[in-house]
């Protein structure tokens, strides 16, 4: 095809009538198909075209080339559809960065195996550190001392309370899965693999209610003594090592948790300014 | 050909693969602008064709690697950035993918001068009326297959139809046109 057009190159009027979108399809599809071959007629398309807009697009260009990559985490949240500036706040929170989740990850290893060595009678190492996990791990998610980004999050027009959810919900679901896959491996009976949830999922609530009024070290200080105390209290009682998560108590976790939430809708529903409740 | 470039767009493919902005830019401007001109006549929405073009050139920063040196430079970078629009615009229903051929042409104020008409006609003899004469599922399989260059099973997602019903519009598409002219010409069989 290409001997047929070496000589001929498309003037610039029926160029500039093509960019226009004056030509009809077969006449533009035949200019069109000459330009994409053409190398002096590519160059004459580019004269014709506003600079402004050549210029814009390449800026577009330059600035995602320049972008240095993100990191890892943040593309794995990119990935997983989130909005870039959500990825972005989760990933700063320390308690989602490596080295707290390998943290987390070995201390609940470490638990599930004394259970497993002791074949179901000191449960109590699993059943103390699996509901704290994600509580420590929410109280470390934010908070003036915690986060790199605590004098932009201050000073943002984003919600603080949005941020804390979101938050939380990203250390659940780091930690939880990791957490209920080493219950698997506890011995005695199954329900045990998923009964420390209770605990778990009630404990989160009860931080962030505590957090409100003392902030979240103290708050997470006084969860952390409190569950230890109740399940160390039942080993040295001689109760059942299971004790801590059976149905009644964790019919007194679940409102406990439904208390928390209560105060913390309540604080929300009273002041309305960004933040205070949480 | 007065401009022959000092520089292939092959060679400046190879220099971005090996991250030299510089050679990216060059690549640019020589085919961000046609890409930009085509890309319009087929998306009403400017700001989705000024994505796309920058879409494209990020990806042939990040995967000119890939160019296998056997083709041009242009007909690749239009195979990333027109399969980049189509896919960006599968589901807005708004924007036109394919020019419609059956709008006649506007008053044109400058028409193709008498000798571009001849040379036109000599690169596609009786084509042109050939291809104002078929059906528009034909004319839209020959648009999206032959000249812009998806495959039938993209073409079929764009057009939404099957697959082979794209083949088989395509093959009676060709057979018609082969009929209409007398010669039928290189590269459309």
């Amino acid at each position: 095809m290409t001997t047929g057009t070496q000589g001929w190159h498309a003037d610039p009027a029926l160029l500039a009538s093509y960019l226009a979108g004056d030509l009809d399809a077969v006449t533009g599809a035949s200019v069109e198909q000459h330009v994409s071959r053409c190398e002096a007629c590519r160059a004459a398309v580019g004269h014709l075209l506003e600079p402004q807009l050549v210029e814009r697009t390449w800026a577009g260009i330059r600035d995602a080339i320049e972008r240095p990559p993100l990191p890892v985490p943040i593309r794995l949240a990119r990935r997983l559809g989130l909005p870039e500036s959500t990825a972005v706040l989760l990933a700063a929170a320390a308690s989602l960065r490596g080295a707290w989740l390998v943290g987390a990850f070995l201390s609940l290893s470490f638990a599930t195996l004394a259970a497993y060595l002791s074949g179901g009678t000191a449960l109590a190492p699993f059943l103390l550190v699996a509901p704290l996990a994600p509580v420590l791990g929410v109280a470390t998610a934010y908070g003036p001392r915690q986060d790199p980004l605590e004098a932009l999050v201050a000073t943002a027009a984003y919600g603080r309370t949005r941020l804390i959810l979101l938050r939380t919900i990203a250390v659940l679901v780091s930690v939880l899965p990791v957490t209920a896959l080493l219950g698997l491996a506890l011995p005695g009976p199954r329900w045990l693999a998923a009964a420390w949830l209770g605990p778990a999922l009630a404990l989160v609530p009860v931080l962030l209610a505590l957090a409100g009024f003392v902030g979240p070290r103290a708050a997470a200080t006084v969860v952390l003594l409190g569950w230890s105390s109740v399940v160390v209290a039942s080993t040295r009682a001689g109760l059942d090592p299971a004790w801590p998560v059976e149905a009644a108590q964790q019919g007194a976790y679940l409102a406990l948790a439904v208390a928390a939430c209560a105060v913390i809708a309540v604080r929300l529903g009273i002041d309305r300014r960004r933040g205070v409740a949480l | 050909m007065s401009t022959t470039p000092f520089v292939t767009d092959a060679a400046l493919v190879a220099a971005v693969a090996d991250k030299d902005a510089g050679a990216l830019r060059e690549l640019y401007e020589r085919h961000g602008a046609w890409l930009h001109a085509r890309l319009i006549r087929r998306c009403n929405d400017p700001e989705v064709v000024v994505e796309v073009v920058q879409d494209t050139f990020v990806a042939l920063w990040k995967d000119a690697r890939r160019f296998r040196h056997d083709g041009e430079v242009g007909a690749w970078l239009w195979g990333i950035a027109f399969r980049r629009m189509v896919s960006r615009l599968r589901s807005r229903k708004d924007v036109v993918l394919i020019p419609d051929w059956d709008v006649p042409a506007a008053p044109q104020q400058v028409l193709p001068s008498a000798e571009d008409l001849v040379l036109l006609g000599v690169e596609y003899g009786d084509l042109a009326a050939a291809l104002r004469r078929l059906s528009p599922e034909f004319r839209s399989v020959v648009q999206a297959v032959v000249l812009d260059g998806l495959t039938t099973k993209e073409a079929g997602r764009l057009l939404g139809v099957r697959e082979n019903t794209v083949k088989t519009r395509l093959h009676r598409a060709k057979a018609q046109l082969r009929t209409a002219l007398t010669e039928p010409q290189e590269g459309w069989r």
